[in-house]
This record gives C-alpha cells, sequence and structure tokens, in this order.
C-alpha cells in the first residue's frame, strides 16, 4: 500500500467513526471518556500499527505509524500512536508475562482502565533506588507495604506501576521488582497533598497490607529496575515540553509580545530595565521552540540529538525568570491575591509553580547529571551505596 | 536571494570548507597571523575563494555562489569554530550594499573571487551602527564629491583595495566609493585586543569619492547590510561556542584530580550541562536567522535582533566559563581557550551591542 492509499484509507475510516463533537477534556490518568471508540480504534488496528499483528498492530513501518497519527491529529480524533506515547501498554508489552499482557494491554489502549504511577517515596525522591516499600512473597501474592508520594490520579485509578523491595540483602538496584498493583482494595489509603500553590494535583499514598497478585509482576524478580527504565523513557518522551504557564490566565496576554502587554498595563514598559529583561525572557522562550523544532527535524532525519534533552532546563529558567520579572513589573501589587488582583495572582501562582518543572520529574540538577553523563559522556560521580546490601544502606 | 542549494549540496559544500579548514586553518595558523598582526592570512582567503566562500552572498552573475543567508550562516558556523581570520565579514557588508547599484558590476566579481578587499566604514567613533553615530560628511564638489570626518572601527580597512563609506548628506545617508590611498585618507590600524581582526580608524579631509548610491537616504539599504552581516556574526559565534565548548568537554573528560577525571565531578558536569544549552541555543537562533532572511519572512528582522544578542551573549558565557572550567592551563598563554574568548569580546560589540539588539527587539515585539 502506498502512503497515499493508506492515508486515504485512514481518512474514510475516521469520517465513517469519528464525530469532532465527541470531543471534551480528557485527563491523562482515569478511565478514558473516549472508551466506545478507542474499542474501534484497537479493532481497527490504528492504535498501534507498528506493533506486530499477533497482538492488534499491523506490522507497519514507523513512518506509515506517524502518517495516521498524523490523520487523527488532523481531525482532533484520540488514539492513534500508542505503540509511542502509552507509557502503560508499552510497558506493560515489553515486560508483562504472556498471560497478563494479553488480559491488560487491550484494557489499557481502549483506556478502560485508570492507572497511577507508585515510584516516589518521602526517602526516595531523586535517588529512586533507594525505595523502601516492601513486596513480600505469600503463596501466589506478595504482600506490600510502604508509603508513596507525589502520585496523580490515585484517587482514580484501577492499577498503580510500582516499585518495591523484595531483596534486602542485594544491593540497591538489583532488590527491586516492577507490579502491576491493584488499587481499589483494602490496605491502600489515598490522601491528597496540599502543595505550596494551595492546589492538590497529587496524592501520597499509603500502603498497608495490600496484595499484589505475582502474575502482576513484570520483568523477572528483582529485575524492577531494569522494567522502571523502559516505563521512564517513555514517560519522559510524553512529557514533552508543556508547562503551566499562570494560573487564571485572565491578566496573561498570548504570544511572544505578552510581556509587552503586562509591562505596558503595569506603566513600566518605559523602564529601560525591564525591556532587558522582557528581550531576555520573550528570547529564551522563543529559543526553547527553535531548539525544540530543530532536535525534531534532526530527529526525522535519523541522527540523534543532544538538544531533546535541554527543553526543561530551558522551561524551568523561563519560568522562574518569567516570574521574577512579571513580580518586578508589579512591585508592592505583588503582596496581594485573590480574584481581584489577577496579575498578582499570576506572578505569584508563577513563582511558586515555576518548581513544579525545576524539581517534578527529576530536579534540575538531577537533569545535569543526565546531560553531562549521557549526553556528553562524563563519568558519573562515585556512588557509595551501589554495591552494598541494600539492608546497610543509610537513606531518608 | 534564495538558498539555491539542496541539502546534499549543503553538505556537501560543508564538508569541503571543514576539511579546507582543518587543513589549513589549525591553531598554529590562528597564532600565526595573530602574531603577523594584519589579521589576514592572504593564502587561506584565496582558497577559500576558490571555493566559493567569498562570494556566498554576491548573485552569479556577479561571480557569486548566490547562496543565500542560510547558506551563509552555516558556512560562518563552520570559520567561526576555527576562528578563521579572513575579511568574510566585510565582502557579506559589501555584497548587501553593492546588490542592485550600477557599482555592482564593476566592484562584486573582484570581491567574489577574493581579488578584491573592500572594506566596509559604517559609523563615528560612537560605534552604534545607527544612521545618527554615522561620522563622515559628505559634500558635492565638481562632479563628484569630497567626504570630511572619521569612520571607526573599519574592519580590514588595512587590507582593503577598495572603501565603502556611509556618509551624511543634505538628503541623507549615501554610500560612497575611494581608495584607501586616495589624497586626504588616512587609515591607522587600531591594536585589536583580538589579534586575529584587523581593525582601523579611518579619517577624511577632504577626501575626492563617487557616490555610489542613488540620491536620496541610503540608510534602510545599509540596514540591510547590516542584517545579512548580523547573521553571519551571529553563525561565527555559535559556530565558535559549540567548538569551544567541545575543547571544554574534551578536557574535562581527561583531565584527573583527586584520582578521578574532572567532568565527574558535579561542579563541573553541571556547568557543561548548561553549557550545552547556551551553545546549542545560539545554533538554533542564527540558523532561524539565515532562514527567516532567506525566505524573507515577515519577522525576519525580529529573527535577527534575536540571533544578535542570542549568539553574543552565549558566545561571550561559554568561552568565559569554559576558562574556569579548565582552570590553570586555561589561564596561559599556550591554551587555545582565551582566542575563543578575544574572538567573542570583539564579536559581541560588532555591529550593536547585545543590549541595543535586546532593545531592538522588544520594539520589533510591540513595546
Amino acid at each position: 500500500m502506498t502512503e497515499e492509499q493508506l492515508a486515504a484509507e485512514v481518512r474514510a475510516w475516521l469520517s465513517a467513526n469519528w464525530d469532532a463533537k465527541q470531543k471534551v477534556k480528557a485527563e491523562s490518568f482515569g478511565r478514558s471518556p473516549y472508551q466506545p471508540f478507542l474499542q474501534k480504534v484497537v479493532a481497527a488496528g490504528w492504535a498501534v500499527p507498528t506493533w506486530p499483528k499477533e497482538i492488534g498492530g499491523l506490522g507497519l513501518t514507523p513512518a506509515e505509524g506517524r502518517l495516521i497519527e498524523a490523520e487523527f491529529a488532523a481531525v482532533g480524533a484520540p488514539g492513534a500512536g500508542q505503540d509511542r506515547h502509552n507509557l502503560w501498554a508499552n510497558t506493560a508489552l515489553a515486560h508483562a508475562t504472556p498471560e497478563f499482557r494479553d488480559e491488560i494491554v487491550p484494557k489499557l489502549l481502549t483506556g478502560s482502565v485508570g492507572m497511577c504511577l507508585l515510584y516516589s517515596e518521602p526517602g526516595a525522591g531523586s535517588d529512586l533506588a533507594a525505595v523502601r516499600t516492601r513486596a513480600d512473597r505469600e503463596g501466589d501474592n506478595f504482600r506490600v507495604n510502604g508509603q508513596k508520594v507525589w502520585t496523580s490520579g490515585a484517587a482514580i485509578a484501577d492499577y498503580g506501576m510500582l516499585i518495591a523491595r523484595t531483596d534486602w540483602d542485594a544491593p540497591k538496584h538489583k532488590g527491586i521488582s516492577f507490579f502491576f498493583l491493584p488499587m481499589k482494595q483494602p490496605g491502600i489509603d489515598v490522601r491528597p497533598l496540599r502543595q505550596i500553590t494551595d492546589e492538590a494535583h497529587f496524592n501520597e499514598v499509603f500502603i498497608a497490607d495490600a496484595l499484589v497478585p505475582a502474575a502482576n509482576l513484570l520483568g523477572p524478580l528483582n529485575g524492577g529496575w531494569g522494567v522502571l527504565q523502559t516505563a521512564l523513557a517513555y514517560e519522559r518522551s510524553v512529557m514533552g515540553d508543556a508547562a503551566r504557564g499562570p494560573r487564571s490566565g485572565k491578566s496573561s496576554p498570548k504570544g511572544d509580545g505578552a510581556l509587552v502587554e503586562l509591562a505596558r498595563e503595569a506603566g513600566v514598559l518605559e523602564d529601560p530595565l525591564v525591556r532587558q529583561d522582557i528581550a531576555q525572557v520573550t528570547a529564551w522562550k522563543i529559543l526553547n521552540r527553535l531548539n525544540n523544532a530543530r532536535a525534531k527535524a534532526e530527529l526525522k532525519r535519523g541522527t540523534s540529538s543532544p538538544i531533546m534533552s535541554l527543553g526543561k532546563l530551558a522551561m524551568s529558567r523561563i519560568l522562574h525568570q518569567e516570574a521574577r520579572l512579571r513580580t518586578q513589573m508589579l512591585g508592592a501589587e505583588s503582596m496581594l491575591e485573590g480574584a481581584d488582583f489577577p496579575r498578582a495572582e499570576d506572578a505569584n501562582f508563577l513563582s511558586l509553580n515555576a518548581y513544579f518543572t525545576s524539581i517534578g520529574g527529576g530536579t534540575d540538577q538531577i537533569q545535569r547529571n543526565i546531560i553531562g553523563e549521557r549526553v556528553l559522556g562524563l563519568p558519573k560521580e562515585p556512588e557509595v551505596d551501589r554495591d552494598m546490601p541494600f539492608r546497610e544502606v543509610k537513606s531518608g | 536571494m534564495r538558498n539555491r542549494l539542496s541539502t546534499e549540496e549543503l553538505e556537501a559544500f560543508l564538508d569541503s570548507l571543514r576539511r579546507l579548514l582543518a587543513d589549513r586553518c589549525t591553531e598554529a595558523d590562528v597564532r600565526r597571523v595573530m602574531e603577523s598582526r594584519d589579521g589576514h592570512d592572504a593564502a587561506l582567503w584565496k582558497q577559500l575563494a576558490e571555493m566559493g566562500v567569498a562570494g556566498l552572498a554576491i548573485e552569479p552573475e556577479h561571480g557569486g555562489l548566490g547562496a543565500g543567508p542560510a547558506v551563509l550562516e552555516r558556512a560562518m558556523e563552520e570559520l567561526g569554530a576555527v576562528l578563521a581570520p579572513t575579511p568574510i565579514l566585510s565582502s557579506v557588508l559589501a555584497a548587501s550594499l553593492l546588490e542592485g547599484l550600477e557599482a555592482a558590476g564593476r566592484l562584486l566579481p573582484g570581491i567574489a573571487d577574493g581579488s578584491t578587499i573592500a572594506a566596509v566604514a559604517l559609523t563615528g567613533p560612537k560605534a552604534k551602527w545607527t544612521a545618527e553615530t554615522v561620522g563622515v560628511e559628505a559634500s558635492p564638489r565638481g562632479n563628484g564629491w569630497q567626504l570630511e570626518g572619521r569612520a571607526a572601527f573599519v574592519l580590514h580597512a588595512g587590507l582593503a583595495d577598495v572603501l565603502l563609506v556611509a556618509a551624511r548628506t543634505a538628503d541623507g545617508i549615501g554610500l560612497f566609493e575611494l581608495s584607501p590611498k586616495a589624497e586626504g585618507v588616512a587609515v591607522s590600524a587600531l591594536p585589536a585586543f583580538d589579534r586575529t581582526l584587523s581593525m582601523a580608524d579611518v579619517r577624511f579631509a577632504g577626501a575626492d569619492a563617487v557616490r555610489l548610491s542613488p540620491a536620496g537616504d541610503f540608510w534602510p539599504e545599509v540596514e540591510q547590510a547590516l542584517d545579512l552581516a548580523r547573521v553571519a556574526l551571529a553563525g561565527e559565534q555559535a559556530g565558535g561556542a559549540r567548538r569551544v565548548f567541545e575543547i571544554t568537554v574534551d578536557y574535562a573528560r581527561e583531565r584527573h584530580q583527586f584520582g578521578r577525571s574532572i567532568g565527574s565531578f558535579q561542579a563541573i558536569k553541571h556547568m557543561a550541562a548548561d553549557l550545552l544549552l547556551e551553545s546549542e541555543s545560539a545554533i538554533s537562533a542564527a540558523r532561524h536567522a539565515g532562514t527567516a532572511l532567506a525566505e524573507g519572512a515577515e519577522d525576519a528582522g525580529q529573527s535577527v535582533s534575536l540571533a544578535a544578542f542570542a549568539c553574543a551573549d552565549a558566545f561571550s558565557r561559554v568561552t568565559a566559563d569554559s576558562i574556569q572550567m579548565h582552570g590553570g592551563i586555561a589561564f596561559t598563554w599556550v591554551n587555545p581557550v582565551h582566542l575563543y574568548l578575544r574572538r567573542a569580546r570583539a564579536d559581541a560589540q560588532l555591529f550593536g551591542t547585545p543590549a541595543a539588539m535586546r532593545e531592538r527587539f522588544v520594539q520589533q515585539l510591540g513595546g
């Protein structure tokens, strides 16, 4: 089939099956509001076209896969490109037993189960391999005890992707296992976590004697670190460069001229220092766009690009500096909050929420390590606990 | 002007340029030019001209490649990476100023084949490269004109066969041509901190000159020429930043202290990650500006301003931090990093400062 024929086929299928009026604002965690449509997408093979036919794909090339994605994107239809983006399904496909894979993957592709991530713990943030949540074998199950944090969607999830310690005598990376933990059971207590922004997008998850079937183990027992790397790679690829700007958006003109407009409204556009800062922050925003566009173009040509790793650092700097600049423009007004002071509300929110980007998903400092080591090939720092039995490791 | 090279042709062109430079513009070659202090490697320039580099921005009808701003920018990345001491920026300015003028057919072929070096005098001692800071006055005399005043920081004037001078007339800024050896012209070389840079003060005392531009204000055309030169300069800065960064990361990998590579220390590693962002952003900015000019994009001017200050700042920061990351070895004359620092400091002043370009950028954003 030629590319034109494939594109025509996808277009015809979409016009028969997709109604743009179905479009709703979808959350990325709970069950999908599009389940009936997604079932048709999966049945037609459009969800994972590059997977082999035996597991629901069409055996197409990546280029053909992207073509299908582009047709879906053109009409705003969900469900295509899951072979590239569906973190849950790809992780299960790569590491689940055939039985569990056949049971869970179709549900993940049709969005009929809600998911969450059970990685970080109070004592295992940047150092994720220091997890202390334990999973102990009991017959056909593992019994799980511990505490997880920064979990989005935990209250509505059916499963959590869990890393837990299964061998305390092995070194830290070698005693971790990876599970699909059923969330709707006694012993799992989900509590919203109040953030510095006074919002609660995340939860703490307290796990006391919860059970997970041994069949839900992904990868080998004590081989969970490797499974986690697959999952993290997919997570990073979907995180992209999206970041939230100011909260209300009420005081926020759009486009590259936005900061100029804000300065004009605040009556400080004539201040030469403000003008220099506007140029700098706006330039960083544009440069980040240009970098991303260049990375995509280089990826298309098949050359791997070091730029992919830079978006997070760039975005952190943009958000923190924009918050600083907005605060500087407002002066004393920035001491206020509430609906009557939308500009102050925006500047204050941004100044706090910038940390969502500079700490979340690995701090900027960890990101600099990753860039230094994986992109620039600089050696790692020696890790004193790397080969020690985990039981003897200090953490927390 | 449009990019007439395909992607493959461009890659092939850049590849042969890289090979020529690797062979003919080594660190030793650059240092030899520094010692001579005329900021010019005549043999290298001849070979570059044979490849078409001198005439990159000159249309084919006048003997150039007519490759357009995007290709020019890419070539400048390569020249910047090795700190090539050439009169390319003057050649770019002259090409842009002369294209479309009657004198183009007479002057451009020699510039394109490298046999003529044209120096372009656009600013007075205040060196803002604005119409207001032009320091030369032109007044009619007989059938011609005579120039009075001072042009400052004129690149390659000491090497030039021809001077192109922006001078104030009763009907705006005009463009004038004369020989640097003409009576009433005094070219005095300036001691440049970047010793690969040829730069001079040029004083005019009733020197006879030919007016090349038509009646009326020619400054809009000068501004266009400056924008093309800014894109070329941005390419040089981006290429230089990337190369000095590579040199520094290589050193951080090889240099051992406390029993391990200094690049394994987060204090160094984190600086490296930040500089990667700077140098890659500079590449993106410079290439985008080149493409925007080549395509005649509506916001091309804004892209040029952005590239001008982003690349200047990136080159300055990357070179400065590179010395710090090297430690003591980069405080010595024999280490090459300071050569990049010198170039970065000079480049950051040419054709308008980063602060001036930021101000222009804000105006272009609507401020």
